[in-house]
């Protein structure tokens, strides 16, 4: 039959380029880059921070950073003005304890038994700002460790 | 009957072996379909949860939760949208599964209380595909044909702004960071921006340019703004050197204003040492920067003597809204010998090397240079930015980017770059070379840094398509400007209070103290004063107010108004009658709560806030405890903590501080009842 040979004669000229597409889908190199995110990356991953701890960053410097120093280690330019001096965070123990840590941010170091040069915080910063800090200071001391 | 029955008899063995085939087929996808239902990824998700369910909570918790199953959806409606995401993310709004492993983590931060999940799913702020339930279908990464992807976490927050409108929007420190680029970069002179509608971008006026500036500057300038200036707020135009020339022409020839007439300046008996003290005195750093330091407001004057004319500097310090209507500098009273000392030691400090002699005046141009010129600047719309005599504003020359956010990527012209095509980045791209991507481009190039073109690329790409309904969307404030009439009103436009200070959220950010309700913070008599002579209140703070040299008078006028006018009536009800119980407990508090970290009274204490020493002389008890009280109402940001006093605790307190006069000594409790 003219028509079944016909049908067959198709198929076997469609089946083989078929399955030869199919293989030969291309495949770039290199994929895409997304240019605005590495932009982002390359300047949010230095240090290494969490976005948390890179936003609680950014808290530390505004409200903490004047006694305890940029970094932590107790070293502000307001720090010789106290008496007792702000601890060194980094290698602080209470600074890794973190139910210690919250209860000193939020309710003060008086709150903790120590001097009362360190402010309560927990009425001006949001939980979610508390938490940041809590991530910022968590990356400071495990730097250290 | 019997045509069927031969039929039946005479029918092919091969259809029946088809029909037996189709039949098997059937069966076998409609098995398929079953089984494949039976293992769907979120079946076996929810089957995963369950067990790990029975580690976190208790069996009573497990009885009433056990109903949990199935898919689960949030519809919404108003924002057309259908959110399944739940489905797998089963604890997500249930604390006792922080840390738990993904899908089930509980939602991170504080976002879903200020964001109830029934209100605002998942997707308005996260995209992807909130309708599929499986990983791949979701687009938890970067799909083919899917055009938003679930953002990653660096750029989530362009979908805050798409309902959060303000410039500083809470909680999104990128944004607001894209945002505040975008307002100082005047983006908005050019492009028609949603949001940011109403805001105002001014290059300086440009009607007598010719008096102002050495002719030898102009051409460097107009090749590369940032050459002279780093931190330039005019983008790089990328003229060839004849238009650079032709532009130089028409530029120079603007000569409407000319320098004050009758200047009988004896320059050679000009006293830079003097000029020196002025700088420091009238606090010109907190708004230009020099050698890199200082603040951002003004221009840096680092080399401020490659660019301008003697003349013109003398006859701008004087009067500088005479040429300048809209400049935010202030008119200080200076006498013609201040201002020639000041002129000449700025001239003369602060320049790149020698400048030679004054520039005799230009006087001549090729007209047909001029006309040239001015045809550039009309075309490449530099009044958009910059004022020149009656030449018509050409409006905003740039496209609208409206709905810039949502653009189909594949009807942006990306160039060659092996770039993922989204609106994002080729906002980005756009920014940061406004050229790579399409040669033709008329916008200038910033040189921005990387990072702030994709803050900038971040903000713009907030803003969508579709308008979302109002019941979600959080504008920007738009405070009424401040205008006040009479003597006080003149006062405030030539000393510019509202370039630093606000008013009802009118004016300026660089003061940290709003003029709202001064006259209820402050007594009369320290306001005069401290116009006269504005010490620092706060030792470590850079930007300071500047020394005017005002008149006594004037003084008097502004404290006149200001405790008649800008008054907060709760303030000013406050009982100021103390008791000396009152002031010893408040001086009590102040030990206990550790006051004297942050401030400082006579010699002791830290310098974050401000000197306490002569508090009680300068404000009112009122304006005390309503601070103590609550300090984040009056100053969102503030480093005054608070403490939570009780009402009687802020009184002794106040009390306390009230009675501080002198230098520190506390004043009896007899005199410090009524100011």
């Amino acid at each position: 039959m003219s028509r079944r040979q016909a049908t067959r004669a198709v198929g076997v000229v469609i089946l083989p380029l078929l399955v030869a597409a199919g293989g030969c889908r291309r495949t770039s190199p290199t994929p895409p880059g997304d240019a605005m995110l590495d932009a982002i990356r390359a300047e949010e991953r230095v240090g290494g921070l969490s976005y948390g701890a890179g936003q609680g960053k950014h808290l530390f410097a505004q409200y903490c950073a004047t006694c305890h120093g940029d970094e932590g280690r107790g070293d502000g330019q307001n720090a010789s003005n106290l008496n007792p001096a702000p601890p060194d965070l980094t290698t602080s123990k209470n600074a890794r304890d973190a139910a210690y840590l919250r209860r000193v941010i939020t309710q003060g170091s008086a709150a903790a038994g120590r001097s009362a040069l360190s402010p309560p915080w927990g009425r001006s910063l949001s939980a979610q700002q508390i938490d940041y800090l809590m991530a910022y200071c968590a990356a400071m001391t495990q730097s250290k460790r | 009957m019997g045509v069927a029955v031969e039929m039946k008899q005479t029918a092919p063995t091969s259809l029946h072996v088809a029909f037996a085939a189709l039949g098997l087929a059937f069966l076998a996808i409609f098995s398929w379909v079953l089984f494949h239902e039976g293992v769907a990824d979120w079946r076996t998700t929810q089957a995963r949860f369950r067990r790990i369910e029975a580690t976190v909570k208790n069996p009573h918790q497990l009885a009433a939760a056990a109903s949990v199953g199935g898919l689960r959806q949030i519809w919404l409606p108003e924002l057309d949208r259908v959110d399944r995401c739940g489905t797998c993310h089963l604890g997500i709004d249930d604390p006792s599964f922080a840390g738990a492993p993904q899908p089930f983590s509980s939602h991170p931060g504080t976002w879903l209380t200020t964001h109830p999940i029934d209100r605002f799913g998942c997707t308005p702020c996260h995209d992807g595909q909130g309708q599929a339930t499986d990983y791949l279908n979701a687009a938890h990464q970067p799909q083919p044909f899917v055009t938003r992807p679930m953002r990653p976490l660096e750029t989530i927050e362009a979908n805050c702004g798409a309902c959060h409108r303000a410039i500083d929007a809470p909680d999104a420190p990128r944004l607001d960071e894209g945002r505040a680029l975008i307002v100082q970069s005047g983006c908005f002179s050019c492009h028609d921006i949603p949001g940011f509608d109403g805001l105002t971008f001014h290059g300086p006026a440009l009607d007598s340019l010719g008096s102002k500036v050495r002719p030898e500057w102009l051409p460097g300038w107009l090749k590369n703004p940032k050459g002279y200036l780093e931190r330039s707020k005019m983008g790089n135009f990328r003229l060839s050197n004849d238009e650079i020339t032709v532009l130089q022409a028409f530029l120079l020839s603007q000569r409407a204003i000319p320098p004050l007439e009758g200047m009988t300046v004896d320059w050679k008996k000009a006293d830079t040492a003097n000029g020196r003290a002025l700088f420091g005195e009238l606090r010109c750093v907190s708004c230009h920067a020099v050698n890199g330091r200082g603040g951002t407001m003004g221009p840096e004057l680092t080399r401020i003597g490659d660019k301008v004319r003697r003349d013109w500097l003398f006859s701008f310090l004087k009067d500088p809204h005479r040429v300048q209507p809209e400049t935010a500098m202030l008119q200080y009273r200076l006498t013609d010998v201040q201002l020639r000392d000041l002129t000449a030691f700025l001239l003369e400090e602060y320049r790149s090397g020698d400048t030679g002699p004054e520039p005799p005046p230009v006087t001549y141009q090729d007209a047909r240079a001029v006309m040239a010129g001015r045809g550039i600047f009309e075309r490449r719309g530099c009044t958009s930015c910059h004022r020149l005599g009656a030449m018509k504003n050409t409006g905003r020359i740039g496209p609208s980017l409206a709905g810039i956010g949502d653009r189909n990527p594949d009807e942006l012209a990306f160039g060659r770059g092996n770039v993922r095509r989204t609106a994002d980045n080729y906002i980005f791209l756009k920014v940061l070379h406004p050229d790579a991507l399409l040669q033709t481009s008329m916008m200038p190039t910033f040189d921005f840094a990387p990072i702030e073109a994709a803050r900038i690329a971040l903000a713009l790409a907030s803003i969508r398509k579709a308008d979302l309904p109002v019941s979600y969307v959080r504008n920007r404030p738009m405070p009424p400007p401040f205008t006040p009439a009479g003597h006080f009103g003149e006062l405030v436009t030539r000393y510019r209070c509202l370039s630093c200070h606000s008013v009802g959220g009118f004016g300026g950010t660089l003061s940290t103290v709003p003029l709202d309700r001064i006259g209820s913070q402050l007594k009369h008599d320290y306001i005069s004063k401290y116009l006269l002579n504005p010490g620092a209140v706060r030792v470590s703070v850079e930007a300071r107010m500047p020394f005017f040299h005002m008149l006594p008078d004037e003084a008097t006028t502004i404290a006149d108004y200001m405790t008649s006018v800008l008054l907060d009536d709760t303030l000013d009800r406050y009982d100021a009658t103390f008791s000396e119980a009152d002031v010893q407990r408040g001086q009590d508090l102040y030990t206990q709560l550790g006051c004297v970290g942050c401030h400082q009274l006579g010699t002791v204490g830290g310098y974050v806030g401000p000197v306490l020493s002569d508090v009680g002389d300068r404000l009112r008890p009122g304006w005390i405890a309503a601070w103590l009280a609550n300090p984040e109402r009056y100053k969102p940001g503030t480093l005054q903590p608070d403490y939570g006093l009780s009402a009687a605790d802020a009184r002794a307190l106040t009390a306390y501080l009230s009675s501080l006069v002198d230098g520190g000594r506390p004043k009896s409790a007899e005199q410090g009842g009524r100011q």
